[in-house]
Parts: C-alpha cells; structure tokens; sequence
C-alpha cells in the first residue's frame, strides 16, 4: 500500500498556503525528520550560522535543517548544506546584497571528495542537472534558506530585474575522476580527498562547443571569445570562470597546460579593444570603478584585459567525456578562493 | 497522534517599536548638511547638486560629504557617528538598485534613531523593496523622496535638473515629517 496521497497532498498545500515555497511543492517537515538532519552534525541546532545585517536576520543549524528537509534533502547531505552555505558566507557578493540583487545571480555549488561517491552528486552525464537528487535539492536549500530564513522573498526585497534560469538548482561534483588537475578544494589549499564545497554566484553559463580542433590554443580562444563579451562587462572587470568538460581539459593538459597556466592565458588574452568596448559604450571608467559611454577615440587600439587575476577565472572540470564541450560560467562579483571542508558524521 | 509541519522562518520579524523620527525636525538655516552617497552611478554629482541648493537657497551653511562604500549594507557605525556629530541633517542615497534602495532606507532611519533628520533618495523603480526595508526596520510607512528611474544613464545636466525636482521632497523630509500619518 502507498503512503496517503490525500494526506500528503493536504501538507503541501498548506506549506504552499505559509509563503514558504520558492514554487515547487516543499516536503513538509516534521520534527523527527529534522531531528534526522540535526543528528547529522555536531553543531548545536540554535548555533548561528549566517546573519543577514541588512534584514536584521539571523540563520541557526535547526533553521537551515528544517529548510533543507523542505527542498527535499536526505538527512546525510546536510552537511552538504552546511559547508555549501559556508561557503556562500564567505562570498563577497553574497553577504553584500546579492540575494537582493537585480542581477539575480544563482550560487555555484561545487562539490569535491568522497562525499560525492557516497551521497550520489552528479559529476558526469548531464552534470548542470537535472535528474539526481543530492544536486538539485542542496541547491534548493540554500534558496529556501534565503527565501524562509532572511525573508528575502521575489518582488519584495528581492528585485531580480530578470532572474535567470536555473537559480537554486546550480550544484555539480568536480569530475575529479576524469580531470588531469587536481581537485578544485585542493587548489584552494585543502588537503587531498577532503570533503569540500566551493561556492560562487553566477550570473549566467554559456556553452562553448569545439570538437573538431586537437589545438589547444584554438580551444582557448574560442573559450576567449564568449568570455569576451561586452555585455557582462559593468564595472572595469569582470570574472568568469570555466566548467571544463573533461575532453577539452585532457587536450589542454595533455599539452602542459595546469590549471594555473589556463588561468594565465585567459588572463592574457580575455578583453577588447577600447573601439569595440565604445561602441558599446562601455569604454570609460569612472573613479567608481563603473563603465559609461566615453566620446573619446584617441586610445581606441588599445586592448583592454579584463580579468585582472586567476582568482577572475575559477577552473572546474564536471559533465562526461562524450563531447568536447565546456561551460563558460558568469561569476558575480569575485570567487573567494576557498573551499569549506564537510564535517561528515562517522558511518 | 499528528507531527506539526515545522515553520522555516523562525518565525515573525523582530519588530522595533521604539520612537522613530528624530525630533526636533532639521532647521536648515546655519546647518550643516551630511551628504552619504552609495557609489551608486550619478549618486554623488546627485546629492552635491542638492547640497548646493540647500545652501544656495535654505542658508545651509556647507556640507560633510562621504561616501558609504558598501552600498548594499548599513552604514558603517564610525560613518553614522561623525555625520550625526558634525552635521544638523543627512540627505542619503541614491537607492537605484535591488539592495542599496533598502540599504538606503535603513540608514535613514538609523539617522533618525540617532537623532538627525534624514532624507532618502529611491528611485521609483524600488519603492517595493523600500517599503519593506521599512517594515523590516520597524518604521512601516517611512517616507522618502523618490526619483524616476533610472537615474544611472543620466547625463551631469538631467541630474542637476532632478536634484532640482527632488529638492522640495528633501526639504519638507528634513524639516517637516518622515513618517506616515504627518508625524
């Protein structure tokens, strides 16, 4: 016999009915069911972990647990959760009202190490989703979290002038596995198979596709060019980084290339010259540090870069090996840099 | 024997009650005017133009201008401090984007909980969210002089001219009421 449909049925609603719901029905949580993530953790449920200055709020263990029950998480990823929602704490952007933002951005989750395997992330096939549940739902718990917990809610302090697609559903394991580089949280300075999540926000993904080249460099520049855009550019830099399918990661590496020389040649070569950057009006720079439309000609052969340093281009490396294809990722602000281990229970 | 479906929010916002608009209200003749800018595009050459009229036109006698770097948090307590010690009124903003419009309104009414009458400048694309910040706040109903949007692509002129049209907003904000209801 199936469980009560009617019952069920009558709980999601009435979660529906709270405003507690980003859209999707919620499973409604019950205190045996929190008490199941809070058993998952050593942190005590009222210890704070995220305070919101702006809407004077404050995010404890117990909150983020009953959110993280309601996107639909299994108990064990909550620390998951956790370490995913530390990280967006250390994230500029993130603690300096880019929930609030027109901008809209959606949090990178990236996970790396054994908790992958032993949870389920997607790594692979189809890595940006949709279709497994640890990566869909530990995104979505951090939106119910800023949604529930800081009452940052759409069209009211939240002002998304479009949003984009795929906020709060943004979470991918590093293929670690088919990568020639090391992992993303051991490049952040963490040691060799730690558990760990990194996080940024992005303001949008775009794909590059270039399968029929065995150059690296041609790689490359095609990857320049998206990133080159002039449409993301705001202030006088930008940041983008590169979810590397493993084919053009393993061309590039079998060429010497590491991560840190990707880096490097993005860093060299990313940019415009001032002529196009006019002509899009974005070739002034006020002591804002904001681009405006400069009537000015006299420099326009120059070539302006525009990530000014690695930590502009996060390196990744997620999907299948099936095509030579990667993901050029929009980040909004700056990456931090860092990894936040997961404090995983003894199984 | 039923479970309770657990609430997600932690319940109902803290709401402050205590008084909310600095009083007495900002005599402009002889005072000293604070202008705290956002970083926002056009928002300094906005907030000098009304700075200037102020003093051209009210006798203000100058202005302490500063710059709130961060424009989607609090002003910085240090900041709050030495406008509230050095000046009579605050004029801040310009509240032109989904967090520093907010922003804006918080700081304001963080003027006036220290004692100085402040005017906050929104642009009328973000009344919503001003309005909540409010709410948020514990001051619904707190008035502030608005804008239209979008201020960022004005030219230095069409600024001058809309510090001009927001100026007699700001005026009756510092000297008269900020809040609903004539207070």
């Amino acid at each position: 016999m199936t469980p009560d449909p009617d019952v069920a049925q009558a709980a999601i609603e009435y979660c529906y009915d709270q405003g507690w719901s980003d859209g999707l029905p919620l499973v409604p949580a019950s205190r045996p069911l929190v008490d199941a993530f809070l058993a998952t953790t050593t942190r005590p449920p009222e210890e704070v972990i995220g305070r919101n200055v702006q809407v004077d709020r404050e995010c404890t263990v117990e909150l983020a647990a009953i959110n993280a029950a309601m996107a639909g998480c299994r108990p064990e990823y909550f620390p998951v959760v956790l370490a995913a929602w530390e990280a967006l704490i250390r994230d500029r952007a993130a603690g300096g009202g880019g929930w609030q933002s027109t901008s809209g951005p959606a949090p990178l989750i990236v996970v790396n190490g054994p908790v992958r395997a032993r949870l389920g992330f997607n790594c692979g096939v189809g890595v940006f989703g949709p279709g497994f549940r640890p990566n869909a739902t530990v995104a979505r718990a951090i939106g119910l979290i800023v949604r529930n917990v800081y009452g940052i809610v759409p069209q009211v302090l939240e002002q998304a002038t479009q949003g984009l697609p795929g906020r709060w559903s943004i979470c991918v394991g590093e293929n670690e596995e088919e990568s020639p580089w090391p992992p993303l949280a051991v490049d952040a300075g963490l040691p060799e198979d730690t558990s760990a999540v990194s996080a940024m926000l992005l303001r949008t993904c775009e794909f590059v596709d270039n399968r029929h080249t065995q150059d690296p460099e041609q790689v490359l520049w095609d990857l320049a060019d998206t990133i080159s855009r002039t449409g993301s550019l705001i202030f006088r830099d930008t940041s983008a980084g590169v979810v590397f399918g493993p084919e053009h990661a393993g061309l590039l590496a079998k060429s010497g290339y590491r991560r840190a020389d990707v880096q490097s040649w993005l860093v060299e070569h990313c940019g415009r010259t001032r002529a196009d950057l006019r002509r899009a009006g974005k070739n002034g720079v006020g002591e804002n540090n904001v681009r405006y439309a400069d009537a000015a000609t006299d420099r326009d052969e120059e070539f302006e870069r525009i990530l000014p340093s690695p930590q502009h281009v996060p390196v990744i490396v997620a999907g299948s090996r099936n095509a030579a294809m990667s993901m050029v990722v929009r980040v909004f602000g700056l990456w931090s840099g860092q990894a936040v281990a997961v404090q995983l229970p003894d199984m | 024997m039923v479970n309770p479906i657990l609430d997600p929010t932690g319940g109902a916002a803290r709401v402050r009650e205590d008084v909310l608009l600095a009083t007495p209200r900002a005599r402009l003749q002889g005072a000293t005017i604070g202008l705290l800018e956002n970083t926002k595009q056009n928002a300094s050459l906005f907030l000098d133009e009304l700075g200037k009229l102020l003093v051209d036109r009210y006798g203000a006698v100058g202005v302490v201008a500063r710059t709130k770097q961060a424009f989607a948090l609090p002003v910085p307590d240090d900041l709050l401090e030495e406008l509230a010690t050095t000046c009579q009124a605050v004029v801040t903003g310009v509240g032109d984007c989904g967090s520093c419009s907010g922003s804006a309104v918080a700081d304001g009414v963080a003027f006036e909980r220290r004692g100085i009458p402040a005017a906050v400048i929104c642009s009328d694309a973000f009344t919503v969210t001003a309005d909540a910040m409010a709410v948020v706040k514990g001051a619904k109903g707190y008035r502030y002089a608005t804008t239209a949007h979008p201020v960022a692509v004005l030219t230095p002129d069409q600024v001058r001219t809309r510090a001009e049209q927001a100026l007699p907003q700001v005026v009756a904000l510092l000297t008269g009421g900020a809040i609903g209801g004539g207070g």
